[in-house]
Order: structure tokens, then C-alpha cells, then sequence
């Protein structure tokens, strides 16, 4: 299957600051793709490389199957960029219609506005000036703009700031219908609990350049770290024991293991003849992960929250994995 | 955001038909211009026209009256010596003297309601017309980047030249409507202010009312383009709303301060201007109704350049300045 979007060496150097170093990223068609990372790391960038708004300066992307910058692709491609900006003295019908005129033939390009505006839920202010919008209205015309051609691929730069909670709920509705219909969507948040529920996989970039890529529950689990509980008598024994894992005290009576496997840590305990009182998998959330990915210089300890669900309600020695999250 | 099952699938494979509807690009920036500054400016240039026509109809109303209570003076009171020296003085005396008796007639016939075009273009042509392109250039031009509004219209459609050129054209067109909007105010306040002032009755026939508007607006056409070329180009390296407004009213300044410069005059815009729309050059583009605001800041002396040599130096100002922005603006990266 050929991927969407293939970035290979992608880099953007601009007076004396690297934007993109060397940035490999591919994604495959027909899914939701959050695209993670710091201010600065590079997101917008390489979404205006993929839109051709700014040029490379080494290496090469792919839309569809096609070298950006790629003029006739862009018939396919629905964006919207940061915060969308339209011309206030129009009406938002009016501003779609500009831009409509401006793309690739729109068949009946009435029609298409009215749906997109309706997809949006900006069908009862269509007719009242920009200027009078809020920004979550701004962020709406900006989603039907991007939706008017009924594209195979969106790129959404932070598309739910300024959206209202029910705005957002609605939005990821949406984007999981159009994911579902075969559209596929690249999305760039910082709203790292809504593309948790919403994407499917999730690439991390930092600095320029990819430094995960994964499902939203791969990269947790990759994270994932198992907590015995001990008599504070057993901790040296145990750290000891479980030196192989990189164990750590984790207050006076406990072990933090790192790995994802809970069984095989109370299996070397009980070799050993001690026993936990408690074993739990503690699993990052994406936000989590996305900090440790970001911010290695934090300690983990900062990072992890315990899931309180699962591995509270039992004591046994191995815990399963929570079921991906979308 | 409701969702449409069904609506949703894209269309892959799409006729390309309407990738060549190269009209409708124009069409949206035509649009766009439909904006309170547009007709601000509008409003602004025709209220500017008839202001001036009010002044130019009073001044020569007034020349009118003087001219006829003077007295051509002696080659005594002129200090010249009898002779053939003062025969020549006495000729130019009178035909200053019947310069200034047919002002009014003169005057009414500029503000005649079919030539009143000339007026229009003159103007249009001149500093108030660049000034005016100025500002439009500024919002329509300028403004998409100080709006990031551009990168909108750049994900829509690819290819840069299209866009500018459709900004390019439309910009244009703003100057076209302006003449007319001037020839407008001019023809229906004109008539108005030649019997406030009682002017004359210039005798003009239609003819040559409508060949003189037809020749001056055709001409000014070109100077508009160039106008709107030099706003283009402004926009695209200043990327800002008053930067480009700015840089076209300094242009426009700077290009005739140059050709007041006596060794650079013909080789500098602002002659190719004054060329090719043939206007006056220095005082006597000075009249009671001027012509245009140009000519009067270069100086009369000098070889000045033919309409040729004027309609050349526009065609290769129009073409520089239009190869510039596109190369400037097809390697821009847009970053607002």
C-alpha cells in the first residue's frame, strides 16, 4: 500500500536555526495520525514542506505517492495551518467560495460549501461577517475549508484550539469518521489526551527529528514499568535481584522494574523467596510517554502515575494490558 | 460539526477540467476587493476630482475676469528698446495675453462631461492615482501576509504565478474603475461647476471630446499596469500591509525626484510616465485645471523622451518588475 505521506531526510535550515533534521515519517493511508512534539521540534514545518509552502533544504516528501512540492496533488489534500485566518470583511460563505475559486474545479461548488459548513457546524452563522467570529467559529470555517474538496488526506495543524468541550467531542467524531471513510488524517496537537482517544498511531518528533513512532498504546507500554511492593526488609535483596531490569527504590518499601512484565519480575522474586505484597504495571499515559520522549532529563519517578484500575484490583503477579485507548 | 454519512468519500478521481478556469482565480480577487478601503479609496478619488474641478473652474473663472481688465503693456513698461526685439515681445505678450483669456474656455472644455476622461486619466495616471494603487496594493497584496491569509489561498492553488498574476490583473482593474469613477464625478459635477462659475461655452465637438478622453484613458492604462506591477512587487518583498503601501508611495516619490535630476530625466520612470502620456513638462503643465500631478515636479529642460521611447520604458519596467515578483515569490517560503 502506498504510503500518504513519506518523508525521508527531510531537513529545513534557516538563517543560523534547523528546523527539520533529517526527519524520516511515513504514513499509511486511511488512519488518524497524531503528530507529536515540542514547541519548535519541527510539527509546522513539515506540514507547510507537505503543503509546499516552504521548500526543502535536503532530502524529499511524498504526498500520495508524489514529490511536494506538487501543485495539481493539492486538489487532494484538505489543510489548515495554525490558527486559519480568513478575510474579515466576508461573510464565511464568502470566504469558502473564495477559496474554492482559487483550487482545482469544485463541482457543484455551492453544494460542497453548504456541506462543509454543516460538517463544521457553522451552517447558521455562514452568512454573517468573519469579523464577528470567535475563534472557535474561526477554527470551524478554518475544518470546512479544509473539508470543502472532500480530500483523501487532512492536515490539521491544532485544529481544536479555541473550540469549546463540546466543540472538541464533535470534532473527534469527526475525524474518526473521515479516518473510518478511507480519508486520512495527520494531525498536529498539543492536546495530547485528545489525539490519545482519537489517533491511531502517533509519531513524536524532537529537535527536528522522529524519535518515536507507534500506536498510542505501543508507546506507552514501551513505557510501562512494574512496582513490587516489599517488606522494607526484602528492598536491598530485591533492588539486588533486579538489577537486570534497572530497579529502583521507589520509597522504602517498594521496587519500580523497568519493564512491562510483571509476571516474570514476581517470578524472580518468589526464586528468590521474596515475596511482594503488591505487583503493578504501571503504564504511562501518552502524555506521559510524550514527556519522557521530550523531556529526558526529567526523572521518571516525575513522570508515572499509577493506573489506578486494573493493577489496583489485584495482587496478583502478572497484569495485563489495558486495552489500546482511542 | 454534523456528520453527513455518505458525504464523506472523497472524490479520487475527478476531472481536471477546471484546473485551467484560469478566470476564476481573478474572479475571487475581484472579489475580495469588494471591501470598505476599495470603496473608501473610491469615494476618495471621485470627492478628490471634484474638488479639484471646484478649484480649477473658481481659478479660471477668476483668470477670465483679470484677463479681460489687463491692458497689454508697452515695450516701455516691458523695458525693451523699439524694434525687432520688442515687436517679439509684444507677439509673446499677446499670445500670454490670450492664453489667460481663454482659460475659462479652456477650463470648460476639460470639465465637458465627454472629456472629462482626459481628466480622469491624468489623474489617475499621476501621483494621485499611484497614491491611491498604494494603498490598495497595501490591503490586497500586502494585507494576505499580514493577514496570513496567503497561506490559505497557496494551499489551494500551487502554482504562485497564477495567484499573482490574478492580483496583478485585479489591481489593475481597481485603477481602471477609478478612472471611471473619476470620469463619473468629473462628467456629472463638471457641467455643474462651468455654470456656477460662468465659464464659457468651450465649443468642442463630440469628436474630438471623446478622441482626446479615449486617447489619454488608453494611454493611461499602461501606467496603470505599471502602477499596479510596481504594488505587486512591493507586496511580495515587503509581505506587509503598510511596507507595501509605503514602499510604492516612496517609489513613486523617489522616481520623480530622480528625474528632476537633470542628467537622469530621460532614463528614469517618471519621464517614461510623463512621455507617454504626454504630459506638459515643468510650469507649463501648471494650469488653472492641471492635467495630472506629475510632470510639474520634472524639470522642461533636457531632450525629453517621445510616447515611443515613454511606452518602451513602461513595457520594460512592466516586465522587470513583473519577472521580479514571481521569481521572488515562487522561491519564498511562507512561514506567517
Amino acid at each position: 500500500m502506498t504510503a500518504v505521506i513519506e518523508c525521508r531526510g527531510l531537513t529545513k535550515r534557516y538563517r543560523g536555526a534547523t528546523a527539520l533534521a533529517g526527519l524520516d515519517l511515513v504514513v499509511e493511508p486511511g488512519q488518524v495520525f497524531g503528530f507529536l512534539g515540542p514547541n519548535g521540534a519541527g510539527k509546522t514545518t513539515t506540514l507547510r514542506i507537505l503543503l509546499g509552502l516552504v521548500t526543502a533544504t535536503a532530502g524529499e516528501a511524498r504526498l500520495n505517492g508524489r514529490r511536494v512540492p506538487d501543485p495539481s496533488g493539492l486538489a487532494q489534500v484538505g489543510a489548515m495551518i495554525e490558527e486559519p485566518a480568513f478575510y474579515p470583511w466576508l461573510t464565511g460563505r464568502r470566504n469558502l467560495q473564495i477559496l474554492a475559486m482559487f483550487g482545482r474545479h469544485l463541482p457543484a461548488r455551492g453544494d460542497a460549501i453548504v456541506a462543509a459548513l454543516d460538517r463544521a457546524g457553522l451552517a447558521f452563522v455562514a452568512d454573517r461577517k468573519v469579523k464577528t467570529y470567535s475563534q472557535g467559529m474561526r477554527q470551524r470555517l478554518g475544518l470546512a475549508a479544509a473539508l470543502m474538496r472532500r480530500p483523501t488526506l487532512l492536515l490539521l495543524d491544532e485544529p481544536a484550539n479555541g473550540m469549546d468541550p463540546a466543540g472538541i467531542k464533535e470534532f473527534r467524531t469527526l475525524l474518526r469518521a473521515l479516518a473510518d471513510d478511507g480519508t486520512t488524517v495527520f494531525l498536529s496537537s498539543h492536546l495530547l489526551a485528545e489525539v490519545e482517544q482519537v489517533c491511531d498511531q502517533v509519531a513524536v518528533i524532537l529537535a527536528g527529528r522522529l524519535v518515536e513512532q507507534g500506536t498510542t498504546a505501543a508507546l506507552a507500554t514501551a513505557r510501562a514499568c512494574v512496582r513490587a511492593a516489599l517488606d522494607p526488609a526484602d528492598l536491598d535483596p530485591a533492588l539486588a535481584l533486579l538489577a537486570s531490569w534497572q530497579a529502583r527504590a521507589d520509597g522504602p518499601d517498594a521496587v519500580l522494574v523497568e519493564t512491562s512484565d510483571g509476571r516474570a519480575v514476581n517470578e524472580a522474586l518468589g526464586r528468590a523467596g521474596i515475596w511482594a505484597r503488591q505487583i503493578v504495571l504501571e503504564r504511562p499515559k501518552l502524555e506521559e510517554a510524550f514527556l519522557e520522549l521530550t523531556e529526558p532529563e526529567l526523572t521518571e519517578p516525575e513522570l508515572t502515575e499509577p493506573e489506578l484500575t486494573e493493577p489496583e484490583l489485584t495482587e496478583t503477579p502478572e497484569v495485563g494490558h489495558a486495552p489500546a485507548a482511542r | 460539526m454534523r456528520l453527513l454519512p455518505g458525504e464523506l468519500r472523497p472524490p479520487r478521481d475527478e476531472p481536471q477540467r477546471g484546473e485551467l478556469l484560469r478566470g476564476e482565480l481573478l474572479r475571487a480577487e475581484i472579489r475580495k476587493l469588494n471591501r470598505p478601503l476599495s470603496w473608501g479609496v473610491a469615494g476618495a478619488a471621485a470627492l478628490f476630482c471634484v474638488l479639484l474641478a471646484a478649484g480649477g473652474a473658481h481659478n479660471a473663472s477668476l483668470e477670465g475676469q483679470s484677463a479681460a481688465l489687463t491692458h497689454l503693456p508697452s515695450c516701455t513698461q516691458m523695458g525693451v528698446p523699439p524694434g525687432p526685439r520688442c515687436a517679439r515681445a509684444e507677439v509673446l505678450e499677446r499670445a500670454r495675453a490670450n492664453q489667460v483669456r481663454e482659460q475659462p474656455a479652456r477650463t470648460a472644455a476639460q470639465l465637458n462631461p465627454l472629456a472629462a476622461g482626459a481628466e480622469a486619466a491624468g489623474l489617475m495616471a499621476s501621483l494621485p492615482g499611484v497614491l491611491a494603487l498604494a494603498l490598495l496594493a497595501g490591503a490586497h497584496i500586502g494585507g494576505e501576509w499580514s493577514g496570513r491569509t496567503v497561506k490559505n489561498l497557496l494551499t489551494q492553488q500551487g502554482r504562485r504565478w497564477r495567484v499573482l498574476a490574478a492580483k496583478l490583473v485585479s489591481l489593475w482593474l481597481a485603477g481602471v474603475g477609478l478612472i471611471v469613477i473619476c470620469w463619473t464625478a468629473l462628467a456629472i459635477g463638471g457641467p455643474v461647476l462651468v455654470h456656477l462659475n460662468h465659464l464659457p461655452a468651450p465649443h468642442q465637438s463630440v469628436a474630438h471630446a471623446l478622441s482626446l478622453s479615449g486617447s489619454q484613458v488608453a494611454r493611461a492604462l499602461l501606467v496603470l499596469a505599471a502602477f499596479a506591477v510596481l504594488g505587486v512587487l512591493a507586496g511580495v518583498l515587503t509581505r506587509g500591509t503598510i511596507g507595501t503601501t509605503a514602499a510604492v508611495a516612496g517609489a513613486a516619490i523617489a522616481m520623480l525626484v530622480v528625474a528632476s535630476l537633470p542628467a537622469l530625466g530621460t532614463w528614469t520612470p517618471a519621464t517614461w510616465v510623463q512621455a507617454w502620456m504626454g504630459f506638459p513638462a515643468g510650469q507649463a503643465s501648471i494650469t488653472s485645471l492641471p492635467t495630472n500631478f506629475w510632470s510639474r515636479f520634472i524639470t522642461a529642460s533636457g531632450a525629453a523622451p517621445g510616447h515611443l521611447a515613454g511606452l518602451a520604458g513602461l513595457a520594460a519596467l512592466l516586465a522587470v518588475c513583473w519577472a521580479a515578483s514571481v521569481l521572488a515569490f515562487r522561491r519564498m517560503d511562507i512561514s506567517g
